[in-house]
This record gives structure tokens, C-alpha cells and sequence, in this order.
């Protein structure tokens, strides 16, 4: 090889390696990367295309909604279903956004706080009793919504809490704790456990190990946290459909259901909805995607 | 290591026991006031016929309604169901994860974003999944149909896939599938990546072909990882109410059989006695398939 060609092709390899495709392009033949890309563009088709179509319909006029074949790429758009949406007339669409932002927001940041001292008990503390907490923990985790849905109606009815946005926080909270400090004790494991006893050599207390190391050193776990909560409070359906009654007081699962049965043929509506519905998580995911992932692994979160 | 300094009262030890004791407390007091109670209750209630006032209590009928449901065909039906429906909604995204986990383990463009797109289904909001399918499959103007029947001609158009009650059970199974293979996904993908990549070229000089690679290292590595996903979601599919009731009305699996005895007839016993049998039938899965698979 002439040192003209060697100097080419590490020019080439280092720019492939700072783009992050130099592997790829090394053993594999031009066949394998033909079907590689197929079968990728085959995956994201699958998954992606319920969401392009959601968002197709919620902008395509009523005339072209309801017609054979079904419109791909929209030549004519219109947010009047968005308009509908947000207009008192049809439904109280801001009304059950807020609530369900309401609900999510402080079940997650009241799970998160709990969870985050009762993880830190588990993963760093010696006590009698300690095995036994954490393990009924898990097991706790394994209960599913429709064992606890007869007793809770039955014990949110002597509260005197149903309609009210109380029973589904109160709902929630425990129902999110068991997944929180299931994550957030793993993460305080994988901490070094070398690093809080040399703060307490130091002369630190316990509590200022907590703040000051171990909180900090989290924040990626503790965000993640907050974001698998919110979901499962964002999503949470079964709950909601058996306490509330009223509709100032629905969440938005509960509402958008309302919606759909009450009236015909409002898909244009019920995308955009379900659209608006979807914004929330999808922003935050994008924005924390790394921590999200590295908090999945923490601990598998019920879906 | 005894650590004998004292500071008040305490050594050091009982003060970290007591700190450990305060710290869980208010998570423990919370999770026995609204889980461990409500569940020993509905062990109680589906022992008794519950009234509508509030303010009576319940009547005790011993084991009443565990008779009953013996002699139903319906909740047999329902559990039938349940199992079909866990069963593949369970191997489909198990495997839909594995086959997506192997084609993106390699370097690629844009391999972060590619893999985050993949997670969309799963981080979602059900209601909008299940929305946009519910229009996907719309017998009328739906996408799906249209594509199957009028293009394809797969199945008569007249058929509602939702409301048909063969295709439902098999609709439901698929959509649950694709909801939840990424997150099948994201616990293999890290697994995979972790497969020391001299393992496969030692085969490769061997001459080992793919298949034989896959299914002497591949499978053999994940063992473990593939056993406990499958475990979760079979857990979790086996209770799923909201992700098929949303769908349809068609299905009835024991969530919702529950559910409808609950809170359409009003009867609160017999449904606690229908979640205590979804609870058994689940509990005794587990620990046969943790005896089976896993060596806890």
C-alpha cells in the first residue's frame, strides 16, 4: 500500500470513527447491510406509524377523514379539530389536562421524596428486619390494580373521598412506591460505598451523607423516577373509571373515553386529543432519554 | 466491626438502626394502610355479600361464591382467555424484543436516536394508543381494514376486527405485543451489547454459521435476562385490565370479568372472590416457572 493510500484511509477512518459508523463499515458486505437497513426501516414502520397516522388525522379536514382510501400525506390541513378541542363547546379538555397534570405531578414528587429516604434505609442501613422490608416490597409489586380495586372503592367510600382527586393520589402514591424504591435502592447500591464513609471519617452525619453525596450522585436516578411515576399516574385508567363520577373532576384517560362513547364519529377530535395526550411524555422522554434508560434498567417499571 | 464509640446514649449502630427504622417508616405505614389491608380485606369480603349502603356491613356466605364460580362456565371462559391472551401477547414482545435487541446490537447512524424512537410505544399514554388503533382498525374508515381486505384481500370487509369476537382476542394480542416489545427491548439490548464479542469470532473460525452462533451463545448468554422478562410480563399481561377493556368489549379475561361483576351488578363479594382467584392461579404460575427456570 503506497503511503498516499494509508494516509487516505486513515484520514477516512478517523472521520468514520468521530461519526460513530467506523464498526459497521468493517466486516459486514454490502448484502448484509442492505437487509440490515430493511429490516430497521420494517421496525420503525411498525413502530412508528400509529403515531404519524394519529397525527395525520387529527389534521386532516372532516371530508377526507371519512374517506376511502384513507389519506397518507395530507394535501389539505386544518386545525379545527384542535380548535374543538380547546373550545369549551365539546368537552373540558383543558379541565381534565389539568387535573391529570395535577395528579401525576404530585404523586411523582411525593413518590420520589418517600422513596428516595426509604431506598437509602434499604440500601445503606443495618437493622433487624431490613431482608424482610424489602423483599414484601417486591412481593407488593407483584399485586395487580384489580385485587386492590373492590377493597380500595370500598375504603375510599367510607373516606368519603370518591369523586375528589384525593383517592387517585392517595391511589397512586402507593402504588407507585413499591416500583420507586425498588429503582431507586439499586441505584444506591451501585453507588461505592467507599465514598459515604469517607464523608462520615470526615465527620459527616447520616443525613448529610444523604444531601450531600448520595442525593447528588442520584440525580439521574431520582429524575428517572419521577418521569416512570408520572407515567404510571398519567396512564392510570382503572382507578380513575370507579372513583370519579364528575367531570370537573376527570383525568384524561377518563375523559377522552367519555368523549368517544358519548358521541359518533370525532376521531378528528379524539387524535388530536390523544395527541395533546401524548405531548407530556413524549417531551420529557426526549429530554431525558439517557436517564430514562438507565433508570429502566434499575428496575423494570409495570406497563 | 464493633464500633464502640458513643455519642449520648447510643453507639453508633442503634443510631443507624433507629435512622433506618425512621426512614422506611412512612413508605411501610402507607404501603400496609392502602395495599396489605385492602388485600386481607378482599380476602374477607369474597367470603361475604356486600350491600350497596355503605353503612351495613357485610354479610358472611363462607365459600359461596368460590362455589358459584366453579360452577360457571363464564369465569372459566374468562380465565381460558386470560391464559390465550398472556400466553401470546407474552411470547410475542418477548421474542419482538430479542429480534429487535440483535438487529440493532452494532454500530449504526443515528443508532441513539433509532433506539429511542423504538421506545415510543411504550412510553406513550395508553389512552392514545389505544385510541389511534381503535381508529386503525375502525371497520368503517380504518387503515388496517381498508389494507387487509379491500388491498390485500385477506378477510372479509365486513368484518370488525375490535367487535368480532374471533379476531379480537387476536387484535388485543397483537396491539399489547406492540406496545410492550420495546420494553423487552430495553432490558435484552443491554445483555446483548455485554456478550464479549471473542466468543463469536472463536465460533467463526470454527465455522459455526450464524444460526449455530445464535443458538450456542446467543441463547445460552441471555438465558437468564429472557427468563425474567418473559416473568414480568406474564405477570403483568395476566392482570392487564385497562389495555384491553380500552379496545374492546369483546375480550373478557378475568381483570375484566371482575371489573364487570363489580361495577356493573354490583357485586362486590363475588368480585373480590374472582381477584383472589386471579391472584392463586397467578401465584402458582409463578412458582412453577420460578422452579422451572430460574434458580432463584
Amino acid at each position: 500500500m503506497s503511503t498516499k493510500q494509508s494516509t487516505y484511509r486513515h484520514v477516512v477512518d478517523s472521520f468514520k470513527n468521530a461519526l460513530g459508523v467506523g464498526e459497521a463499515t468493517i466486516e459486514t458486505s454490502l448484502f448484509e447491510r442492505v437487509v440490515f437497513y430493511l429490516a430497521m426501516g420494517l421496525t420503525l414502520l411498525v413502530t412508528l406509524f400509529p403515531f404519524y397516522y394519529m397525527t395525520v388525522a387529527s389534521l386532516l379536514p372532516e371530508s377526507t377523514l371519512y374517506t376511502l382510501p384513507p389519506t397518507l400525506i395530507p394535501t389539505e390541513i386544518t386545525f379545527e379539530h384542535y380548535r374543538t378541542v380547546f373550545g369549551p363547546e365539546t368537552f373540558p379538555f383543558i379541565t381534565y389536562f389539568k387535573n391529570s397534570f395535577i395528579v401525576s405531578v404530585v404523586t411523582a414528587g411525593a413518590s420520589v421524596v418517600i422513596a428516595t429516604f426509604g431506598a437509602y434505609s434499604f440500601a445503606r442501613l443495618d437493622y433487624r428486619g431490613r431482608g424482610i422490608f424489602s423483599r414484601g416490597v417486591l412481593m407488593v409489586y407483584m399485586f395487580s390494580g384489580i385485587l386492590l380495586v373492590v377493597p380500595m372503592f370500598q375504603v375510599i367510600v367510607w373516606l368519603g373521598f370518591v369523586d375528589s382527586l384525593a383517592s387517585l393520589f392517595i391511589t397512586y402514591l402507593v402504588q407507585t412506591l413499591p416500583v420507586s424504591l425498588y429503582m431507586l435502592g439499586n441505584y444506591f447500591r451501585s453507588i461505592p460505598e467507599e465514598i459515604e464513609e469517607a464523608a462520615i471519617m470526615d465527620g459527616y452525619s447520616r443525613l448529610e451523607v444523604i444531601f450531600k453525596i448520595t442525593l447528588p450522585l442520584s440525580a439521574p436516578a431520582i429524575v428517572a423516577v419521577f418521569f416512570f411515576t408520572f407515567m404510571i399516574a398519567w396512564n392510570e385508567y382503572l382507578f380513575a373509571s370507579i372513583f370519579l363520577q364528575s367531570q370537573s373532576v376527570f383525568t384524561l384517560p377518563i375523559g377522552i373515553e367519555a368523549l368517544s362513547s358519548s358521541f359518533r364519529q370525532v376521531w378528528g377530535q379524539i387524535m388530536a386529543a390523544s395527541l395533546l395526550t401524548s405531548i407530556p411524555l413524549i417531551v420529557m422522554f426526549t429530554y431525558l432519554e439517557k436517564f430514562m434508560v438507565e433508570g429502566l434498567t434499575f428496575g423494570a417499571v409495570e406497563g | 466491626m464493633a464500633i464502640l464509640t458513643r455519642s449520648g446514649d447510643r453507639t453508633i449502630e442503634e443510631k443507624e438502626a433507629l435512622l433506618g427504622y425512621a426512614l422506611i417508616a412512612p413508605a411501610l405505614v402507607l404501603i400496609a394502610a392502602v395495599i396489605l389491608y385492602p388485600v386481607l380485606y378482599n380476602v374477607y369480603l369474597s367470603f361475604t355479600i356486600v350491600p350497596l349502603n355503605p353503612n351495613e356491613s357485610p354479610q358472611w356466605i363462607g365459600l359461596e361464591h368460590y362455589s358459584t364460580l366453579l360452577g360457571s362456565s363464564q369465569f372459566w371462559g374468562a380465565l381460558w382467555t386470560t391464559v390465550v391472551f398472556t400466553f401470546f401477547s407474552t411470547t410475542l414482545a418477548t421474542l419482538g424484543g430479542l429480534g429487535t435487541a440483535l438487529l440493532f446490537n452494532r454500530a449504526f447512524r443515528g443508532r441513539r436516536y433509532v433506539r429511542g424512537l423504538v421506545l415510543l410505544p411504550y412510553v406513550a399514554p395508553l389512552i392514545s394508543v389505544a385510541f389511534v388503533w381503535r381508529f386503525m382498525l375502525d371497520p368503517l374508515y380504518g387503515i388496517v381494514p381498508y389494507i387487509g381486505s379491500d388491498l390485500l384481500g385477506l378477510y372479509d370487509g365486513n368484518v370488525d376486527l375490535l367487535s368480532n369476537g374471533d379476531t379480537a382476542l387476536w387484535s388485543v394480542v397483537f396491539i399489547d405485543a406492540w406496545r410492550y416489545f420495546p420494553f423487552a427491548f430495553l432490558m435484552l439490548i443491554a445483555r446483548v451489547q455485554a456478550i464479549p464479542s471473542d466468543m463469536y469470532e472463536a465460533a467463526k473460525i470454527d465455522g459455526a454459521s450464524k444460526f449455530a452462533q445464535f443458538k450456542d451463545i446467543t441463547l445460552p448468554e441471555l438465558k437468564y435476562i429472557l427468563a425474567t422478562v418473559f416473568l414480568l410480563r406474564w405477570i403483568w399481561n395476566f392482570n392487564k385490565f385497562a389495555d384491553i377493556w380500552l379496545l374492546t368489549r369483546r375480550v373478557e379475561t378475568l381483570p375484566i370479568y371482575a371489573y364487570k361483576v363489580a361495577f356493573a351488578n354490583y357485586q362486590h363479594g363475588q368480585a373480590a372472590a374472582i381477584s383472589m382467584v386471579l391472584f392463586l392461579a397467578l401465584i402458582v404460575f409463578v412458582l412453577g416457572y420460578v422452579a422451572w427456570a430460574l434458580d432463584w
